[in-house]
């Protein structure tokens, strides 16, 4: 062994020990019983529908983008929900912890979680949100739509696809059984250095959080490959750069800035876990480390990823208002140029995550100046989605709510972050909740966006829209919700309230942190409306079938193959003549071509290769938490066995047969023509 | 539901309104009401910030609710689907944004360089008008706040005496892990880190109680690791720090190694030190540097009360 460990190893088990189990922690025992219900009932209705088989080889084995796209988007959800647990703990602890004579439950001397159960929560917030549901929710949209938006059949690689999700997949259950199998890093989603040296965080936390994110970096990473190579190279014929739609322009920047930052992310991690095996010194306060080192490498990563976040949220926004505003979008060109040049000025901004550093006055200058031009193309977008509408004929149905509140929400979102940009003014609420306020505007404008474009390509995916009218419910729940929430959070911001508090000193605090309750019960609300959402739309699937366009003004490709959208995407692969195709064929009296000589088409073969590779990576980062040695290395042995034999394997690809797209496009227009049954 | 309830469930719904009329008197909105010079200037720039932005995003959240609304379906505005283009409203829409960053960042730099920690402009342009300023020597440790006045010779724990009207001179360092020093009414934040020094300067206008705190999440005693900050009349400060000389307590670098252990401050224990050995910040960094770690138990407030037992069993047994 190269460190010094607290706590016992032994050479079979590692670090694991039954003492691992939080079975003391009620909190914890609930949950448990609660996954373990949730467990069941699933595995008990597979059985009883005889599912298994189905679900193996139309789901884990598919190498169907738009499949993939849809398990991304449910892990996404499963991860949202996760984490919005989270958010209630923080809000209701710090709502109860508030002076010296709030009352303590559970071994806290305030509320009821302690430093230990509360970090916990709030790092795994963090990086939930940021990593296991908005990542894994933008991804999988932008897997869906971007094939279908270009006139693709797949992705570029398809079986490449799988393995990102099923990394991230993997990544995610690494998560979650830390909630019952020892515990998660405790200092905040980015890590603190050296906080996360082995000295102050002797535990397994840090290792969970490690690995978990070290692992979804790689999926993203794959991911992002896969997007580029797609949307450059597997665009239909006639789709030249400056008609591709400009979602797909969107994802072309994010995945550009992904490709570019994931793998320093990496780098960094992987760093830190040399520290933390290995005994090295490269951010140890001593000893030569040098803990900025981590600060630097890290927000590299960390500040081109935010505008990986935003920048397919944008994407989304600049799709759905024009379609209900029934027009183009205007300045299709100068949002490309701002789509790049947010990508481009996001790399040279990351020193404004810690101004308070003591750099030379000149360096923050520098810094400060770079990041507020970022305010000159996003407010250029601002102003082109406000011209989309004028002169228009704007129609509020639920995607275009969500879009508008996005726009809103970017209101106050960038503003704030100018404000934070201001290094002198953040002087003195860096680390503060008026910055947690902020990137909450930026990251619930992505939501908002997200949720408007499930609402917008659902139908194309699914073949029936969603109702509309607890649709409403949870909208405006939500919006009140983020007022109550974050209205009193900004106000707090200004009172010089600190981030990560467990206890809270100041009592004049305790009215604003009470009025935040009130938000979240908002936001509790919301959450049933969206549960009966779903279920109603479910329920109606039957009465709410659609066609190919099932908005009326949408504009590109991807509205012009049936909904639901058929395994091969296009039976012929489109011509493109303009910018906004579709839009521009129904205008021209070719939304109908009606060909009927039909050709095999080729594609990829299902694989349960990456579900494999996924489980084993699965172990071996368990085994490497655990430092179960043995365990790691025929874990890491398997993987690259796998990986050889694969790179052998032939028959990858399949043909559908002529005949059977024939039957299929038949199918679906008969579904069509034939009335709904309710 | 009782009356009260319901009195109060309405409160709490109407409370953002009410919270944002009532403002800024004693309210614990620490950063509208700056009682320091480099707190000051801040809240200046802030102002001017915020104004200018405003100025911007108005008028930019109306032009937006107004074209939804004139342009909504059904409303009769003039609809031009194929209408996509105009530049003139392009050079506006890029000429705005661009014209308000670059009077932004000149304000933005200005600033920085008033409150640069280091040199604060809005001290130094004052000269000898400012006074002679006091010397002070921060140390945090788990967690708690050392704070050494190497000319005296004394330290005092968790309460920062100052003279009112005096520029102050902060060295700090960190003995474990990242804080960020701050005095929200009368200054910002600062890194405090392991085995590094940084400075900071501040000038407190009046007399008066300032809570100070960390910042940067340093571990579980991050909560209760905050200061009380007295601002005295020079002639009180004289008299504290006579009379602080005269207390008992020492503390020598071995006594340092044993009060830098981790320590929950849940109950403020402000000791004072009459002598203290020294060169004892320099000491600090040059032990981190060379690899010296005070750490943290494993799970250590999995159960906080019981943690807390042990530790006043361990204070009482004067391992501290
Ligand atoms: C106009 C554009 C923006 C500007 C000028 C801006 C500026 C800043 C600055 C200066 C900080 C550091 C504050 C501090 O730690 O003291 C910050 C933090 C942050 N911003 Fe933004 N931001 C912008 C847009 C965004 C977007 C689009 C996102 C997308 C999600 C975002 C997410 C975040 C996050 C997550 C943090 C804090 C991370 C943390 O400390 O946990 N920001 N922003
Ligand atoms: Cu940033």
């Amino acid at each position: 062994m190269f460190v010094h460990l607290q706590g016992p190893w032994n050479p079979v088990w590692g670090r694991l020990s039954l003492q691992a189990i939080p079975y003391q922690n009620p909190i914890l025992v609930g949950t448990f019983l609660f996954a373990m219900i949730a467990a069941l009932a699933i595995v008990g209705a597979v059985f009883y529908f005889r599912a298994g088989p189905y679900l193996w080889r139309e789901w884990f084995t598919t190498v169907d983008h738009k499949k993939i796209g849809v398990m991304y988007c449910l892990l996404g959800l499963v991860m949202l929900f996760r984490g919005f647990i989270d958010a209630l703990m923080i809000r209701s602890q710090q709502a109860m912890a508030v002076g010296p004579h709030s009352p303590g439950y559970l071994g806290a001397l305030h509320g009821y979680l302690t430093p230990f159960h509360i970090g916990q929560v709030y790092t795994a917030h963090g990086l939930i949100m940021v990593v296991f549901a908005a990542t894994p929710l933008l991804v999988g949209i932008m897997n869906i739509v971007v094939p279908l938006q270009i006139g693709a059949r797949d992705m570029a690689y398809p079986y490449l696809n799988a393995l990102g999700f099923w990394l991230t997949a993997a990544a995610a259950a690494l998560v979650m059984l830390s909630l019952f199998v020892g515990n998660f890093a405790h200092g905040g989603w980015y890590g603190f250095l050296p906080y996360f040296e082995l000295p102050y965080s002797p535990g397994v936390g840090v290792d969970y959080w490690m690995w978990a994110f070290q692992l979804s970096a790689i999926g993203t990473t794959m991911g992002s490959i896969n997007l580029i190579a797609t949307i450059v190279k597997m665009r239909a014929p006639g789709m030249t750069w400056m008609r591709m739609p400009i979602f797909t322009w969107a994802s072309l920047s994010t995945n550009l800035i992904a490709l570019t930052s994931f793998p320093v992310l990496m780098v960094s991690l992987a760093l830190l876990g040399l520290d933390r095996y290995f005994g090295t010194h490269f951010y140890t306060a001593g000893q030569g480390g040098n803990l900025m080192l981590y600060n630097d490498l890290f927000w590299v990563w960390g500040h081109p990823e935010v505008y990986f976040l935003i920048l397919p949220a944008f994407g989304m926004m600049s799709e759905i208002i024009p379609t209900f505003s029934e027009k183009t979008l205007f300045g299709y060109a100068t949002m490309v140029v701002a789509s790049f040049a947010i990508g481009g000025v996001s790399w040279g901004v990351w020193l404004h995550h810690f101004f308070t550093m003591a750099a030379e006055p000149s360096v923050n200058s520098f810094y400060s100046v770079t990041t507020m031009l970022v305010g000159i193309p996003t407010g250029v977008k601002v102003f082109n989605w406000i011209f989309t509408m004028y002169r228009g004929r704007v129609r509020f149905e639920l995607p275009m709510l969500w879009a508008l509140l996005a726009l809103f929400l970017l209101l106050v979102g960038g503003m704030t972050g100018m404000m934070n940009a201001f290094a002198a003014s953040d002087y003195m609420w860096h680390n503060g909740v008026f910055v947690v306020a902020h990137f909450h505007m930026m990251v619930l404008l992505i939501a908002s966006s997200i949720f408007g474009a499930v609402e917008y390509w659902f139908p194309k995916v699914f073949g029936f829209k969603l109702e509309q009218r607890w649709g409403k419910w949870f909208f405006w729940f939500m919006v009140l919700g983020t007022a109550w929430v974050f209205v009193p959070m900004f106000i707090l911001g200004f009172a010089g309230m600190t981030r990560r508090l467990d206890y809270v000193p100041v009592t004049q605090w305790a009215p604003y942190l009470r009025v935040m309750l009130v938000g979240m019960a908002f936001y509790v609300v919301a959450l049933g409306f969206f549960v009966a959402h779903l279920y109603v739309s479910l329920r109606d699937r039957m009465k709410n079938r659609v066609g190919a366009d099932p908005w009326g003004t949408t504009r590109n490709l991807e509205w012009m193959t049936h909904s639901p959208v058929p395994a091969y995407n296009f039976a012929f692969i489109p011509r493109v003549h303009a910018r906004d195709e579709w839009a521009w064929r129904k205008e021209h009296g070719m939304a109908n071509l009606g060909n009927e000589s039909f050709e095999d088409i080729h594609m990829p073969r299902n694989t349960g290769v990456p579900v494999l590779l996924g489980a084993l990576s699965f172990a071996l980062c368990f085994a490497l938490v655990w430092r179960i040695w043995w365990l790691a290395a025929a874990c890491l042995g398997l993987v690259v066995l796998v990986i050889i034999l694969r790179s052998f394997a032939r028959k990858t690809d399949e043909v559908i047969p002529a005949t059977t797209v024939a039957g299929v496009e038949r199918a679906a227009q008969d579904a069509l023509a034939s009335p709904a049954r309710g | 539901m009782s009356k009260r309830g319901i009195k109060g469930a309405l409160k709490a719904l109407c409370a953002p309104l009410l919270l944002m009329l009532s403002g800024c008197s004693k309210s614990g909105l620490f950063l509208l009401e700056p009682k320091g010079l480099i707190s000051q200037v801040t809240y200046h720039y802030f102002n001017l910030d915020v104004g200018i932005m405003l100025l911007i995003i108005i008028p930019t959240a109306l032009l937006a609710i107004w074209a939804m609304w004139r342009y909504r379906k059904g409303g009769g505005g003039d609809y031009r689907p194929e209408w996509s283009h105009s530049y003139l409203i392009e050079a506006i829409v890029w000429g705005i944004p661009l014209i308000t960053v670059g009077v932004l960042s000149y304000l933005s730099i200005k600033a920085i360089y008033q409150v640069n920690p280091y040199n604060p402009g809005a001290i130094s342009s004052k000269g000898t008008a400012a006074g002679k300023p006091l010397d002070v020597d921060v140390i945090a440790t788990d967690w708690r706040w050392l704070f050494i006045y190497p000319k005296q010779k004394i330290a005092s724990v968790d309460r920062l005496v100052i003279p009112a009207g005096v520029p102050v001179r902060f060295r700090l360092t960190s003995t474990s892990v990242v804080n960020d020093f701050i005095i929200p009414q009368l200054v910002g934040m600062i890194d405090v880190m392991p085995g590094m020094r940084t400075k900071q300067a501040l000038v407190a206008d009046k007399t008066g109680q300032y809570v100070g705190y960390s910042a940067d999440y340093s571990g579980a005693g991050l909560s209760w690791m905050n200061f009380e900050t007295k601002a005295v009349t020079k002639a009180q400060f004289a008299a504290w720090v006579k009379k602080t000389q005269a207390a008992p307590q020492t503390m020598t670098y071995a006594d340092f190694n044993r009060f830098a252990k981790p320590y929950l401050a849940v109950h403020h224990h402000r000791m004072v030190f009459g002598r203290v050995q020294s060169g004892l910040l320099d000491y600090v960094v040059r032990e981190v540097m060379s690899g010296k770690v005070w750490r943290t138990p494993m799970a250590m407030t999995e159960n906080m009360v019981r943690y807390m037992k042990k530790q006043q069993a361990n204070v009482k047994a004067g391992e501290y």
